[in-house]
């Protein structure tokens, strides 16, 4: 019986240790000696516009948080300007000088493919997240899902008008992918509700000013629209201008987190919806890098939910409106027990 | 004895036109140096094979791009489509390659491609007599269309053997500079190449002299075009794939590489090899910001600073050496 005991606890902790082992080995791209604290690199496409202001604003912070915690040495942060071939000159400089992880919001789909795979094949965990690549050569990627997105502002639309009506769809520019499958989303609910009638769409730049002439120019056509589904958030402050400045009603609103929309909401009173592309994701992808590094195992796609914004939580965005720029996102609350619950799903 | 004397005055005169020639550019060989230097201090694993062969995968596509900015703005001409050009090049390559055509079929279409947009600019702003600015802006929104309906989204492929050939850890691509710059030598030395800068400092002139103006300027925008297709296909091998705009930026970069260079815009003045230098100054540059620790917006600044600097440096050297002159003389 005792020899039983002494080879049952062999036996377990083999298990155990094997297990361990494969927990280490888990994480794809992650090799050879990577010891806290651990060096990042953040490779930006192009750090001028608000919301990627914003996203390093949210890296930074969770960088410090984990300097604390004795995870993070040094965050090194670059600037492709926009341009492609920089970002991968960027990345190439931190696969030389050595980073444990590289963080990635892509500047196009294919280009930086074989500089990614060279830093997974150097050992370097790879996180891309918001604009992907279409490479699996990296540790993981982080999104939410854009099809989702459109889908779920069609559902709430439909549901606000009882099914049947008269709506505008605004749409961001013509050929680029977020724009696109936000519309495919919304396409599937619109089908399925023959009563709904498209009176006509929009396609503009995610800005407030050309959603706002469009507008207006359809408002002069149309004097009788039950909805408006917006399918991005400085859109639809474009349209509530349009709408206030003719003295039309305000008819229920889709959109997103972006200040001027959810202070308009409010102000306004409007029925509305929004969700987001939560700027933590950046966060997240800094969170996952070091998880990654320290040997455990992490999904290779993290499919973060749309967090909604409602007529009930929207005061809960607005009390945090003056920690935001007026251009900028009013993202959801995150912490690590949220980012490590996002982790642990499968 | 009357052979040296003979092959004495010619060699000096080739040697003082060459050093005059270079005298706008030693400042920016000064601080290229610096910067290779500084790099190489920061760090060191560019002094290995592999490491220089990435280093020089990187300068490559601006060097030629730059060079095909130069030899135009040589000729009085410019390119605002370079960029442009650049994607088609990719996609065209990505794309052929990916089919039954394979890598051979690849390149021809991407030499094709190049000289056909590069002839037919030259032909409509030489032939049509219109500026260059306006026709090459036009040509951009035509040729970044063109690249567009090619692949609308990124895609393609180019096979790995290429692109590791090409872009892989041997300095294949330092090679080819080499070569392109050694071509380039060869052509200037033809009575076409001669004619380019003839063309460019005073058209009116050369003409008269009996310069085939209009055939050197048509054939240095077919080559430029050529040359920024190719840059276009090694973009592709690089990055393994087509991107319809991974070329954007490749003309205000070239035009920066040149200028930096000591290319004027008037024509006719500055050497291919500034702006070869200017382009490694324009890549290097990048690299020891990112060694230096800089953040992102101390490194728009430092960037203006620099270029500024190494515009500014051989003015400055040339107004301290001039007082001294007369002094002396």
């Amino acid at each position: 019986m005792s020899k039983i005991s002494v080879v049952s606890a062999v036996v377990a902790v083999s298990a155990l240790m094997s297990s361990i082992d494969c927990a280490q080995a888990a994480s794809k791209c992650v090799k050879g000696e990577h010891k806290p604290p651990f060096s990042l690199g953040w490779a930006n496409i192009y750090s001028v516009p608000t919301w990627m202001k914003q996203t390093t604003d949210t890296i930074t912070q969770e960088v410090d948080q984990l300097k604390s915690q004795g995870l993070v040495s040094k965050l090194m942060i670059t600037d492709a300007q926009g341009n492609a071939n920089t970002q991968i000159q960027q990345i190439q400089s931190m696969i030389d000088a050595k980073v444990d992880a590289i963080l990635i919001d892509a500047g196009s789909a294919t280009a930086l493919n074989r500089v990614i795979a060279d830093a997974c094949g150097k050992g370097i965990a790879v996180l891309n997240f918001d604009s992907l690549v279409d490479t699996d050569e990296l540790t993981a990627k982080i999104d939410t899902d854009q099809l989702e997105w459109g889908q779920a502002a069609a559902d709430w639309m439909v549901k606000q008008i009882g099914g049947k009506g008269k709506i505008i769809v605004m749409n961001g520019p013509a050929g680029i992918s977020v724009s696109d499958d936000r519309r495919k989303g919304a396409e599937s609910v619109l089908k399925a509700h023959p009563d709904v009638t498209v009176l006509a769409e929009t396609n503009t730049e995610y800005n407030v000013a050309p959603a706002q002439e469009a507008m207006t120019n359809l408002l002069f056509a149309n004097s009788d629209i039950d909805g408006v589904l917006a399918l991005g958030g400085s859109l639809s402050a474009g349209a509530v201008l349009a709408m206030d400045k003719q003295g039309r009603a305000l008819v229920p609103m889709t959109g997103e987190n972006y200040r001027q929309f959810l202070e308009l909401w409010k102000d306004k009173g409007l029925k509305g919806w929004a969700t987001m592309q939560p700027n933590w994701l950046g966060a997240l992808a800094a969170y996952t890098a070091v998880q990654a590094l320290q040997g455990k195992d992490v999904p290779a796609f993290v499919k973060v939910p749309l967090p909604v914004i409602d007529d009930a939580s929207l005061a809960s965005y607005i009390d945090r409106a003056k920690d935001f720029p007026s251009d900028g996102y009013i993202y959801s609350r995150y912490d690590q027990a949220m980012f490590a619950k996002l982790l642990a799903q499968k | 004895m009357t052979s040296a004397s003979a092959a004495g005055p010619r060699r000096s005169l080739y040697w003082s036109v060459q050093a005059r020639r270079n005298r706008g550019i030693r400042g920016l060989a000064v601080v290229v140096a610096g910067f290779l230097a500084l790099y190489a201090a920061l760090f060191p694993g560019l002094l290995t094979l592999a490491g220089f062969a990435k280093f020089s995968q990187t300068w490559f596509p601006l060097a030629l791009t730059g060079m095909a900015q130069a030899m135009l703005m040589l000729a009085g001409g410019i390119s605002l489509s370079m960029g442009a050009t650049v994607s088609l090049g990719a996609v065209v390559a990505a794309s052929v390659m990916a089919g039954s055509l394979g890598v051979a079929g690849g390149i021809a279409a991407v030499v094709a491609t190049g000289l056909l947009v590069g002839a037919a600019t030259g032909f409509i702003a030489v032939r049509l007599r219109l500026p260059a600015i306006i026709v090459t802006l036009a040509g951009s929104f035509i040729v970044g269309g063109a690249a567009l309906l090619v692949l609308p989204r990124p895609g393609g492929s180019v096979p790995p053997w290429l692109s590791d050939l090409l872009a892989g850890s041997t300095p294949t691509a330092f090679a080819l500079l080499v070569v392109v710059m050694l071509l380039w030598k060869l052509y200037a030395a033809t009575p076409l190449g001669l004619s380019l800068y003839a063309a460019g400092e005073n058209p009116v002139g050369a003409h008269r002299s009996g310069v085939p103006v209009e055939a050197a300027l048509i054939c240095a925008y077919a080559i430029s075009g050529t040359l920024a297709a190719l840059a276009g296909l090694f973009v592709a091998a690089q990055t393994g794939s087509g991107d319809p705009v991974i070329g954007q930026a490749f003309t205000l970069n070239s035009i920066a590489a040149a200028v930096l260079g000591g290319v004027g815009f008037l024509g006719g003045q500055g050497t291919m090899r500034g702006a070869v230098m200017g382009s490694l100054l324009l890549t290097a540059m990048i690299n020891v910001m990112f060694f230096l620790g800089l953040p992102p917006v101390a490194q728009y600044i430092a960037q203006g600073l620099i270029i500024v600097g190494a515009v500014a440096l051989p003015q400055v050297a040339e107004r301290l050496r001039r007082p001294r002159k007369r002094r002396s003389t």
